[in-house]
């Protein structure tokens, strides 16, 4: 009996991480980090309550706590980040693309950084180093962020709280399909935990792309 | 006796011609096209005016190969240049001029370079090692025109600005490229078509080499 209820409780957490969760459907830890990550997911609110660790997402590998879904084609996704959590300068919110869930995997995130700092990081080839695009400083705070992938093409777009989102630029990569799509937390040090809230998020496959370059 | 001198005469003018071409660069030391492109570009440097009319061709700066005009300077550690620049004619949407910072002259060279496009794009294109494909963020596109734009590097991080049409160039965006020892500096133009050249003329150059940012160390006494 005992262990049938055992049993009822890890089926109906399985079911709570993938089947409720809103835009997305898994979530886990990327690349080990020695504490744990989570997700909550708010179906009332569609607000998710990612709390991240892991020395960061940058170099040859990652660690973070990642929430996400898989997609093909051409895609915009949009969400606001808020930062619920003191931490190091450094710690991250972002939406990332990401071919596997492997550590050093090819990906391309927007990020915000809790001092503020927003930018656009890939890493091209597995386990090769991350390339950054760091945007001008800004003041720590809440900002909506956008990714469009149309074909080769990643757009990007930023707005502080209360602004309207503006186009920063776009840049070119190599992902293709199926892509893992979705957010991702990390506190940029393995001892500490960074909670991020996200919010008015929306994930919309787009039409075909436009000419290659 | 004729024949002699006319000889040494001609001598005179070759010598007068390289001369030119490494000596009177204005803050530049050479000039040459990278990646052999099927045309020959030119650089001709104007003391009175200190203006840059730079001639190039080539396929393109993208991808694993580089085929351009250069004109260049050797430098080491942290630098700013600036440049204000202006496409002459028509030409390829995609064509380039700006400001790149090499590695080397091979045509595959590790780099990072301002560029803007005939279009007015303005994009910070980089390869990040010897061999790879060019990365690139494009900026959002306002139009063509007059752009002045300034690259400043610092340690590894390569800051561009931009202004079109007398606008103040205003920091954009920075990457980060690992380049090793002595780097080379200068002005590029690629006229995205092998079988066309494009011309770009270059004003307000300026060339800053940057005061280290750690303790100067003092100079190295003799060898013991």
């Amino acid at each position: 009996m005992r262990a049938l209820v055992l049993l009822c409780l890890l089926a109906v957490s399985a079911v709570t991480q993938t089947g409720n969760f809103g835009a997305f459907t898994n979530s886990d830890d990327v690349g080990a980090p020695p504490l744990k990550g989570s997700a909550e997911y708010d179906p009332a609110t569609k607000q998710y309550k990612i709390t991240g660790t892991g020395a960061d997402i940058w170099a040859k590998a990652d660690q973070f706590h990642y929430v996400w879904r898989e997609m093909s084609g051409d895609f915009a996704v949009t969400a606001t980040t808020k930062f619920l959590t003191e931490g190091n300068a450094h710690r991250k919110a972002s939406i990332m693309l990401r071919k596997t869930i492997d550590a050093d995997s090819p990906f391309l995130h927007l990020a915000i950084h809790g001092d503020g700092l927003s930018a656009v990081q890939f890493r091209s080839a597995k386990a090769d180093t991350t390339n950054t695009l760091d945007f001008p400083m800004q003041a720590p705070g809440v900002f909506t962020l956008k990714l469009m992938r149309q074909g080769a093409t990643v757009t990007v777009f930023l707005a502080r709280e209360g602004e309207t989102l503006k186009e920063l630029g776009r840049t070119q990569n190599q992902l293709g399909s199926p892509v893992l799509v979705g957010l991702g937390v990390a506190s940029h040090s393995v001892e500490a935990l960074n909670t991020v809230q996200f919010s008015n998020i929306t994930v919309e496959p787009l039409a075909a792309p436009p000419a290659a370059r | 006796m004729v024949s002699t001198m006319r000889r040494v005469f001609m001598t005179c003018l070759l010598f007068a011609s390289v001369s030119a071409q490494t000596a009177n660069l204005g803050v530049f030391a050479n000039a040459g096209d990278v990646g052999a492109p099927a045309l020959a570009g030119s650089t001709v440097f104007d003391p009175a005016t200190k203006q840059y009319r730079i001639a190039g061709a080539g396929i393109n700066m993208w991808a694993k190969q580089d085929q351009f005009q250069y004109v260049w300077k050797e430098m080491t550690g942290d630098f700013s240049v600036a440049a204000t620049l202006q496409f002459v004619g028509q030409g390829a949407e995609h064509r380039k001029g700006g400001i790149m910072v090499r590695q080397s002259l091979d045509t595959d060279a590790t780099y990072a370079d301002v560029m803007i496009h005939g279009n007015g794009m303005p994009s910070l294109q980089w390869r990040p090692r010897k061999g790879e494909d060019t990365n690139t963020f494009d900026l959002p596109i306002e139009g063509a025109g007059t752009f002045s734009i300034r690259f400043v590097r610092t340690g590894v991080k390569m800051f561009m600005y931009a202004g079109r049409n007398g606008a103040q160039p205003k920091e954009l965006v920075h990457t980060e490229v690992a380049f090793q020892g002595p780097v080379l500096v200068g002005l590029a133009v690629c006229s995205h078509d092998p079988a066309v050249k494009d011309t770009v003329v270059f004003s307000n150059v300026s060339l800053e080499a940057a005061a280290p940012a750690g303790p100067v160390r003092p100079p190295a006494g003799p060898a013991k």
